[in-house]
């Protein structure tokens, strides 16, 4: 169980983001997990909703949007999404492949508020 | 706690009222930046690490309790270990004669760099040229956080199963070396090596294989001179 110490992070990226930005409040936090992640959804929506209480995104719906694994191969260029977790590449047989997508574990945006009632309204732009 | 703020998902409703703050950051970042800490540091003092992950009760203790004493002749060892509770395998460590520290994660599933960083001070680092950081028994989460080593061993036994590659890929894509422990387990138990072997290349086609056992020594001098050769090859960088 690593996704109370993810949360904490996630917090304090949607923290820091909010607040420098002088938005209004958080409404949607929208994260990015990769197939290939080492996280689990469930248990990051549990935390969230456990920890979010005390945070600037008290009243925010979290998103989570899955990315599939797609790799691509360095030796002959061709992008795809494997079968399975095969890094071996279906064109060229070569191994020499990087992985493009299906690690993430990112914040990807946050939705504020345009409405008054910011965490300080007055600093917005 | 039920039923609370949970609006469903895709509820775009009043989204028009908001607008979008890009972020891409992370989650991960904070533990990156102190891993790459951990690794100057380790460098700086010549220390070759080695991050040693495992499903509970594979047998990283018993590994490095028969793997120590070997290469005390050539090397000053230094041993981290992670434990969620208790310190047996700090004092298993620690009855060789070498510096052993323990972290208790208190319930964390794995390490993370920052208790490698703030472990790395208990240990005198001048007089350690080969750093052990036996990880948290689990076959998760220890893949996703960098600790600052410069290679992962991982572990499977035999008494596991030969589906773990598929469960797990993860650890296999991140190691340097599977050791296929318990290999005198063989005889009792449906673990089929070859597809084992297959399964763990096809996620990382350049993962080294090793078949031992603590309990024998079998495959031991191919570990040993698995050890030299990387530790030379670390210092030549």
């Amino acid at each position: 169980m690593h996704e109370v110490s993810l949360m904490k992070n996630l917090l304090s990226i949607v923290d820091r983001t909010a607040f420098g930005e002088g938005a209004g409040p958080v409404r949607v936090v929208h994260l990015k997990i990769g197939e290939m992640a080492g996280v689990n959804a469930d248990a990051l929506r549990f935390a969230f909703e456990v920890m979010a209480k005390d945070s600037v995104a008290a009243d925010a719906v979290l998103e989570i949007e899955r990315v599939p694994l797609s790799i691509r191969c360095t030796a002959c260029g061709v992008e795809f999404r494997p079968g399975g977790f095969v890094f071996i590449c279906t064109a060229c047989g070569s191994s020499e492949i990087e992985i493009l997508t299906g690690r993430e574990m990112e914040v990807d945006y946050i939705l504020v508020g345009d409405d008054a009632g910011g965490a300080d309204g007055a600093a917005r732009e | 706690m039920q039923g609370e703020q949970t609006a469903p998902r895709g509820n775009n409703t009043g989204r028009e009222l908001m607008h979008e703050i890009r972020i891409g950051e992370d989650l991960r970042e904070k533990n990156e930046a102190i891993a790459e800490e951990n690794r100057k540091l380790l460098a700086a003092h010549g220390i070759v690490t080695l991050n040693v992950m495992s499903a509970p009760g594979a047998g990283k203790t018993s590994l490095l309790v028969r793997t120590i004493p070997v290469l005390m002749k050539r090397y000053t060892i230094g041993v981290i270990e992670g434990d969620i509770q208790t310190t047996t395998d700090a004092e298993r460590i620690a009855a060789l004669g070498v510096p052993a520290y323990q972290i208790e994660t208190g319930g964390v599933c794995h390490l993370d760099a920052a208790m490698v960083h703030s472990a790395i001070h208990h240990l005198d680092l001048d007089s350690i040229d080969l750093l052990f950081i036996e990880n948290v028994g689990n076959l998760v989460c220890p893949a996703e956080f960098d600790l600052g080593e410069d290679a992962r061993v991982m572990l499977l036994s035999v008494s596991e199963g030969d589906d773990k590659p598929n469960k797990y890929p993860l650890m296999f894509r991140e190691s340097r070396l599977l050791l296929l422990n318990k290999i005198d387990l063989l005889p009792y138990v449906s673990f089929d090596v070859a597809k084992a072997r297959r399964d763990a290349r096809e996620i990382n086609p350049r993962l080294d294989i090793i078949e031992l056992s603590s309990t024998t020594g079998a495959g031991f001098e191919l570990w040993i001179a698995w050890i030299d050769e990387f530790v030379a090859s670390a210092r030549r960088r």
